[in-house]
């Protein structure tokens, strides 16, 4: 194997150290001189409902009340608040519609805390007691709750452009018959000698990234927009805000803060059209938004949450010849990337198994519920928990091994990837599933847990997934990265590639020192301002390492090409011929024609002319390495999840024991920040698939919009956790790296209800499985 | 919705006991007593607002929390939940105290939180109000106009409204000495561990050789206030605790329970899961398996 430098090693995360001292600067901690407070003020009476009257008049009067709006005292301009429509091709964005259904203050309330007006003060406080004398008046209209209600005949209209109020679905031109997939299905179930079939419901989980919503913008004298953000994708909200106020983008500049984690949830903007509207409005002025962390459920996207049917036809020997399948997401008030989940949820079922056909549908309607749009895994978990699941009756009734199956099953190098063209590069499924079932011990407590008796029932379950290292073709992939040298030989690495807690400003700095062959400490970034860096899509789709680490591998490259060229000509030699090492440039073979980069560096940023030449000393030009990158594949990483537990058959009640998460890293660059990633992630998909869900009360109102009410696993609540990482060079990735990022959420989900399944012989079919659930279960089977 | 701002209030720090109930006395209702505040911060938050907040933190010798095997256990009321859990005593002779507080949120809470708070601030889910309640116990309530102790069976009057008059401070928790043959446990079901119950259940019962010869049980968030389960603890008492007494134990709590829907939880899995949880308290207990 190669010997690497630092790639490999878990280094230190660069951002650790200012977050466990509290000295990393959120927005929420950045005051400007003279900063006025703003409040948005949201309806909390009703989910759906018009506006027919609003008097502003009392809280204006209110001490300290810089200026109250309504909403055509903003911008009433549409638009859409996900970078979708940024993300697609001409064609593409020609099949969506028009997506831009949003305004920054509404006078059609549709959803639970959707905002009306604002106010600017001297004090949050003012702005709060202001927000308390606003006057209005609703026409309250039907809530609709899930799909079947939004879509019914004479359902009110979310937006003209959507009929039957249906966001989106495959579009007929790129999908035939509105479907995703190969074969015909039907002829397939001919062959079938079982089926299994059902409905399924997948919750609203949402984020719940640890900090909140806080912005701040300016619009200066000189005609600037600054907005201080902790964005995602600090890239592509500029030119969405430069859109949205008709600003060229040099008058617009997005400062990203410290990113309190994402997950989705800062994919796009959020608070952004907001705080800007309302600096232009004030110019001079920095204001600054800090909504409070209840009003995060309702502003930010959640999960997709949706009815999820599918069907699967196996013969006896265990040979899948066809699926059916079709989700129906609930979209929430407003489109935002309303084709995505839509889309990618029938994605990772064509790209997982070996079908013999296969048909998938996915439909997305307007709901009078808080937003949908990513969430870590986007549509991958909803997938895992139905498709994993049916996969484990199926086993059952065909007394196959889970594992066996899927190891038979799934895709693998050269079939064709989730999405079709991109055929699989790399696969290691195999390794990590028999390493993961060696983990826990598979073989043993199947065979055990088939005899049990008693009131505490274990089981151990799997299940298996495929994701995705950035979002070509589908979707931009594009990352711009400079690197230039510095006089005395180190590096600055500038992007725009965002770290949101995933460690990839660590990884990624990792792979510029091992690229240029310099030490660590001598590479340091230049990260966060959008005008200091050239583009980048954002963070999302587990792309940042991937095609992050391209553009910075390709920049370095470019640098190190420049260096090693000037060394060539100062030693006469060819540049092919040359090493680097320690940062001395020699010739291969004779260690004593060399030339230290610092020279070459310095003789670039001081070319002195020679008074007796009239020529310069040293070769001229600071060296400045470029890349402007486009990935060539997506490299899935593949995955394997092991999850036991015990069920108490008494109270329903569930106690995690082990969990054994396996992962296709391709090449782990950090080991530390890959498992950091899947513990992270299994804890997500633990609370999916047990305890996380947004609900609400008939009339649409959010019910547990708070820590109270909205359940995560806590440290205590985890069980033992066991990463089996599995390294099969991928040849597209940076040193054979594939993503981690969402990849860990995933298979969790299936594997502990398939876990649970194998304890009790039930499979719950919605989401979250609650002890009262099993037990209503339970009790059921028992009446049987 | 939770507001970013606190309401206004004035807050008073008193440094005894007297000075408390002066002030106690000349705002009555308008003044609320915050020990660790972990309750009355919470509800400013979500909108509770009021005229004077009186902390009880300053006044001096007040958290204690004192054992003498003939006269039981005294509790004052500024006792934190962590130093129950850190007392030999309790962990010793009142295990359904013990473990309430070893479930209890989080350390962080656990040092603020007191036992006097759990039980004023009258909560159907109060899991030290639960132990409490099967302990037996009577608070000690002092005014301007003298002392008075009120046995915990009268403590709670309806859904967070407790015996305690607006011009009274609680002083202490008195509960009484074990009996050599006592035993007690608790319990409690969440949706994570750390989190307010679904269910709780306590159970303090004598026992003379196999034969229970006392018992006092409690249940928390099946009624408006903790609940004491007086008719099921009739089927215990005089009986050896086999089978088919602990049978129709369970069916008994089930009829005197009426819990409702709400966040946590169904009214149909609280009942359906009372007399099983209450079974394994009292097995817990008795060291049944
Ligand atoms: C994150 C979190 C987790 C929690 N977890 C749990 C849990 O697991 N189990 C549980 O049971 N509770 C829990 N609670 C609720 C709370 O911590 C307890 O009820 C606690 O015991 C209250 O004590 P305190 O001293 O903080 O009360 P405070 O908030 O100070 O007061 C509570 C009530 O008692 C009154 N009061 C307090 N002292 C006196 C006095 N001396 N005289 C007269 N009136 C008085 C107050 O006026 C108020 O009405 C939790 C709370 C939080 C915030």
């Amino acid at each position: 194997m190669t010997e690497f430098r630092t790639v490999g090693k878990s280094e230190i995360k660069i951002d650790v150290k200012a977050k466990v001292t509290g000295r990393a600067v959120y927005a929420a901690d950045i005051n400007l001189p003279g900063t006025l407070h703003a409040k948005i003020v949201r309806c909390y009476e009703h989910a759906h409902a018009k506006v027919k009257s609003l008097d502003l008049s009392e809280a204006a009067k209110i001490p300290g009340v810089v200026k109250v709006f309504a909403p055509e005292d903003l911008t009433t301009k549409f638009y859409n608040q996900s970078v979708i429509d940024i993300m697609v091709s001409e064609d593409m964005r020609g099949m969506l519609g028009d997506i831009e259904d949003q305004k920054i203050l509404t006078d059609h309330v549709k959803h639970y805390g959707d905002g009306i007006a604002a106010i600017v003060a001297t004090t949050e406080e003012a702005a709060e007691r202001a927000a308390e004398r606003i006057k209005v008046e609703y026409e309250p209209l039907p809530v609709y709750l899930n799909a079947t209600e939004s879509s019914q005949d004479g359902a009110v209209q979310f937006t003209p452009q959507k009929p039957r109020n249906m966001a989106f679905e495959l579009p007929e031109p790129a999908f035939p018959n509105n479907t995703l997939g190969w074969g015909d299905a039907d002829e397939g179930f001919k062959e079938a000698d079982i089926i299994v079939e059902d409905n399924f419901y997948t919750s609203k989980q949402k984020q719940a990234q640890m900090e909140p919503n806080s912005y701040i913008a300016l619009y200066d004298d000189d005609g600037l927009l600054s907005c201080w953000t902790s964005t995602q994708m600090p890239k592509s909200v500029q030119p969405k805000i430069a859109k949205l106020f008709n600003l060229p983008m040099s008058r617009v500049r997005i400062i990203q803060t410290v990113v309190g984690g994402g997950f989705g949830a800062r994919l796009g903007m959020v608070l952004e059209p907001h705080i800007c509207a309302l600096a232009m409005a004030l110019p001079g002025h920095p204001i600054k938004v800090q909504s409070p962390r209840e009003e995060d459920w309702l502003t930010s996207p959640s999960r997709h949450p949706g009815d999820y049917w599918m069907k699967m036809g196996f013969k006896k020997d265990g040979t899948p010849v066809a699926c059916d399948a079709k989700f129906v997401n609930y979209k929430g008030g407003y489109y935002l990337d309303g084709s995505g989940v839509a889309f990618t949820t029938g994605g990772w079922v064509s790209g997982l198994y070996k079908f013999g056909a296969l048909r998938y549908k996915g439909e997305s309607y307007f709901t009078n519920q808080p937003v949908c749009g990513a969430y870590r895994g986007y549509g991958n978990p909803q997938t895992n928990f139905v498709l994993e699941q049916l996969v484990d009756r199926a086993c059952h009734e065909l007394k196959i091994d889970p594992v066996e199956w899927r190891k038979k099953w799934h895709k693998d190098v050269g079939d064709d990837g989730w999405c079709a063209g991109v055929p699989y590069a790399s696969c290691a499924l195999d390794e990590v599933l028999d390493e993961g079932a060696k983990a826990i011990d598979w073989k043993a407590k199947r065979e055990k847990y088939a005899q049990q008796t008693g009131v505490k029932r274990r089981g151990v379950g799997v299940a298996v997934m495929v994701h995705t290292s950035g979002a070509m073709p589908m979707l931009l992939e594009h990352t711009v990265c400079t690197v230039r040298l510095n006089e005395d030989a180190t590096a600055v690495v500038a992007f725009a590639c965002s770290d949101m807690g995933q460690g990839s400003h660590t990884t990624l700095r990792q792979i510029a020192a091992e690229t240029l062959g310099f030490p660590l400490e001598d590479v340091s970034l230049s990260v966060g301002d959008s005008n200091d860096a050239g583009y980048d899509i954002g963070a999302h789709a587990s792309r940042t390492l991937y095609v992050g680490g391209g553009a910075v591998m390709a920049a370095c490259k470019d640098a190190l090409k420049q260096l090693l060229e000037r060394a060539a000509t100062m030693l006469e030699a060819n540049p092919d011929d040359l090493e680097i090492e320690d940062k001395q440039i020699f010739v291969k073979g004779s260690p004593d024609r060399k030339v230290a980069a610092s020279e070459i560096c310095s003789g670039g940023v001081y070319p002195f002319l020679n008074p007796q030449t009239g020529a310069p000393d040293t070769i001229p030009g600071q060296i400045l390495g470029y890349s402007s990158f486009n990935p060539m594949h997506n490299s899935p990483p593949f995955g394997a999840c092991f999850v036991e537990l015990e069920v108490d058959t008494e109270t329903g009640e569930i106690k995690l024991i082990e969990m054994v998460n396996g992962h296709d890293i391709g090449r782990a660059i950090n080991p530390a920040v890959v498992e950091g990633q899947l513990e992270g992630g299994a804890q997500q998909g633990l609370g999916m698939a047990l305890t996380e869900e947004l609900y609400f009360s008939t009339d649409g109102k959010v019910l547990n919009n708070t820590f109270t009410d909205y359940k995560m696993l806590g440290p205590s609540d985890m069980p033992k956790i066991t990463n089996v990482i599995i390294e099969n060079p991928d040849p597209h990735g940076p040193f054979g790296a594939k993503s981690v990022g969402e990849a860990g959420l995933v298979a969790p989900v299936g594997a502990t209800a398939n876990a649970i399944y194998n304890a009790i012989g039930i499979q719950i079919t919605d989401l979250p499985i609650t002890p009262e659930k099993i037990l209503k279960a339970l009790n059921e089977k028992h009446a049987a | 919705m939770s507001t970013r701002i606190l309401t206004e209030f004035e807050l008073l720090t008193p440094n005894t006991i007297p000075e408390a109930l002066s002030i106690l006395n000349e705002f009555r209702d308008n003044v609320i007593p915050i020990a660790g505040g972990t309750d009355v911060l919470v509800a400013m938050k979500f909108g509770f607002s009021t005229e004077y907040a009186m902390s009880i933190s300053a006044i001096p010798d007040l958290d204690y929390l004192s054992f003498d095997p003939n006269k039981g256990l005294r509790i004052g009321a500024n006792a934190t939940i962590s130093q129950i859990l850190d007392s030999k005593a309790v962990k010793q002779h009142y295990p359904a105290l013990w473990q309430s507080a070893k479930i209890f949120a989080t350390p962080q809470i656990r040092n603020s939180a007191t036992l006097i708070g759990n039980l004023l601030r009258a909560s159907p889910a109060g899991d030290c109000s639960c132990a409490v309640y099967a302990l037996g116990g009577s608070i000690v309530l002092v005014s301007q106009q003298g002392e008075r102790e009120v046995d915990i069976d009268d403590l709670w009057i309806s859904y967070q409204n407790t015996e305690r008059r607006s011009d009274e401070l609680a002083i202490e928790l008195r509960i009484p000495a074990p009996e050599p043959a006592g035993r007690s446990a608790f319990k409690r079901l969440t949706r994570v561990n750390e989190d307010l119950a679904k269910l709780n259940v306590a159970v303090n019962l004598v026992m003379d050789g196999d034969k229970c010869t006392h018992a006092r049980l409690a249940m928390g968030c099946v009624a408006p206030t903790p609940l004491r389960l007086r008719a099921t603890e009739k089927l215990l008492i005089g009986q050896t605790l086999d089978g088919s007494v602990l049978k129709r134990v369970m069916a008994s709590v089930k009829e005197e329970i009426n819990p409702i829907d709400d966040q946590r939880s169904t009214a149909e899995y609280r009942k359906s899961v009372s007399g099983v949880f209450l079974r394994r308290a009292i097995e817990q207990a008795c060291d049944i398996s």
